[in-house]
């Protein structure tokens, strides 16, 4: 009996996480007829037709995806190396100062993002950075600073600081400790860090709606568009587009499964 | 080494959260200009029909969402925590953390439709009452909240998760002989042992879930009426909207606050607890 119980919660948990991923991404090679059908077939003729007319019909879509790409690995690059960095002088040097300055970054980092909008877009009007990839991977690294230089400050804290005064002993500059020695061991935080300011910068929906128009418009915001659009929505079209921006991100997140968990619960909590 | 991060949080939080401050205290229409006006615009939401309904809306949603959230997730940990070679199982639950809000309202949108979705028809024949979510603010709420239970139930998984790992062998072991049941350990050993993680889980979650903007902008724009507008809703619609940048920064620190003031009695209840364990 409760064996039987327990194998319904986990059957219902998986069915629930990824019964809604499958059926969009299968429904995506259903022809018009079959995504409607009741119930949904799970063998059926698949076919592309939903993503030739995606780039027939949307020939802004790629586009969208590479500024999603570019504004990805811009806030990713960012973001890690300013937490690497900082995370590096936290986890070495101990001081009143210091420590003010940490609790500042994590308490500045529950400002909701969209209150900050309302400051930033008339600036960002006037510098004439909206609608440019700048502005999107400023706010993305920034939002995702925090977590970062506290991962890699619980990571750095594990590396012995012999190795580093080893290597200042040899002559080697503090930058230069931190490129040869700290980074190849900081390699696991340093992916933790990164993967979590990766995910939402591909992802977000509000930054992108409010500082984006044409030039720097990324993926999610033209699926909003699809979802929204006046002549009715063309589902097999707009599964075809959601299906594309999901997978890579859905297949990061299997390879970096590993250490999301462990900078969830080391970084995220102690931090 | 710490310029990079802190110029970071100094340009794009910091000042800009100084400049919200000056800003609800002006009655700028767009960002610049404005004249000082003291209190007037916090006095302004506070007469404001629809803020106090945006609070409403926003604590009710919240509330089902975090609660939800906790039962689930804690049920799921101590049912995997059971469970051999769950590696597989676990990235299976976590694939939601990997989805957009965009693409989650765009599933959950064809899926529970009323005439054509693969969930809701089951549930119309099991007969439930249908959710017309489009005009019923009610049932548009209920969906902003599935949405949103869907896209955040890996990230309470996970902690809680950890923290049923966490409890000791040995304490199982010693209740099972002392004849304890599967409910009475999981109350008297599980429970007490997760709970300061679960109390954090809560203080993230409502730091986090006070921002819900996405999912109702996408699934019902706030509408019909205004009448499923939450508060961020409420703010971008009073800055972007209405032109009104003076009572929209005021609503973002009444925000701000509030989510504060929840997270603080949950963290209050924390610093309790640990405490009391000495």
């Amino acid at each position: 009996m409760a064996r039987l119980a327990r194998i319904a919660v986990v059957l219902a948990a998986l069915v629930w996480s990824a019964g809604p991923i499958a059926f969009v991404v299968l429904s995506s090679f259903k022809d018009n007829r079959a995504i409607f059908d009741f119930p949904p077939a799970l063998l059926f003729m698949p076919t592309v037709e939903h993503y030739v007319a995606l780039f027939q019909q949307w020939p802004d879509f790629a586009g969208t995806l590479l500024n999603s790409l570019i504004v990805t690995l811009g806030a990713t690059a960012l973001a890690t190396g300013a937490s690497l960095t900082a995370g590096y002088v936290y986890a070495r040097h101990r001081g009143r100062t210091l420590a003010a300055s940490a609790q500042f970054m994590i308490a500045i980092r529950l400002l909701p993002p969209i209150v900050v909008t309302l400051p930033l877009f008339p600036l960002a009007d006037w510098l004439g950075l909206n609608d440019t990839y700048a502005i999107l991977i400023l706010l993305y690294a920034a939002f995702f600073v925090s977590l970062g230089t506290m991962i890699l400050k619980a990571t750095i804290d594990g590396i012995p600081e012999e190795l580093d005064e080893a290597a200042l002993i040899d002559g080697a500059t503090p930058w230069q400790v931190l490129v040869r020695v700290i980074m190849p061991l900081a390699a696991s935080g340093m992916i933790a860090a990164s993967a979590f300011v990766l995910i939402y910068a591909w992802n977000d929906y509000l930054f992108a709606f409010v500082f984006t128009t044409s030039r720097a418009k990324t993926a999610p915001l033209i699926l909003s568009e699809m979802m929204s659009s006046l002549t009715g929505v063309d589902w097999g079209v707009l599964f075809a587009a959601v299906t594309i921006q999901l997978l890579p991100v859905l297949a990061f997140v299997w390879i970096v499964q590993r250490w999301l968990v462990a900078g969830l619960t080391s970084g995220a909590v102690k931090g | 080494m710490l310029a990079p991060a802190h110029a970071l949080l100094l340009a794009a939080l910091a000042l800009p959260a100084l400049y919200v401050l000056w800003l609800s205290v002006t009655d700028s229409s767009y960002g610049s200009g404005g004249g000082f006006v003291g209190w007037a615009n916090y006095a302004a939401i506070w007469d404001d029909r629809y803020f106090w309904r945006a609070l409403r809306n926003t604590l009710i949603v919240i509330h089902i969402v975090i609660y939800a959230e906790l039962v689930l997730a804690t049920v799921m940990a101590v049912v995997f925590a059971g469970v051999r070679r769950r590696r597989l199982l676990i990235s299976v639950i976590l694939m939601p953390y990997a989805i957009s809000e965009v693409v989650a309202v765009v599933i959950w949108k064809f899926l529970m439709d009323p005439d054509i979705g693969a969930v809701a028809r089951p549930l119309a024949l099991l007969g439930l009452p249908e959710l017309h979510w489009a005009s019923d603010p009610a049932a548009g709420l209920a969906l902003v909240s599935v949405v949103s239970i869907w896209l955040h139930l890996p990230f309470s998984f996970l902690l809680i998760f950890a923290a049923v790992l966490g409890v000791p062998k040995e304490l199982h072991e010693a209740a099972s002989v002392d004849g304890a049941g599967a409910g009475a350990r999981f109350r008297h050993v599980v429970l007490p042992a997760i709970l300061p993680t679960v109390l954090v889980a809560l203080v993230f979650r409502y730091i986090v879930a006070f921002r819900l903007f996405s999912e109702v902008w996408l699934l019902t724009g706030g509408g019909p009426a205004r009448t499923t507008e939450v508060l961020a809703i409420y703010l971008y619609k009073q800055a972007f909207s209405y032109a009104n940048f003076g009572q929209g920064a005021a609503a973002g620190w009444a925000m701000v606050v509030a989510s504060l003031l929840f997270a603080a009695g949950y963290l209050k209840l924390l610093h309790r607890r640990s405490f009391a364990r000495g």
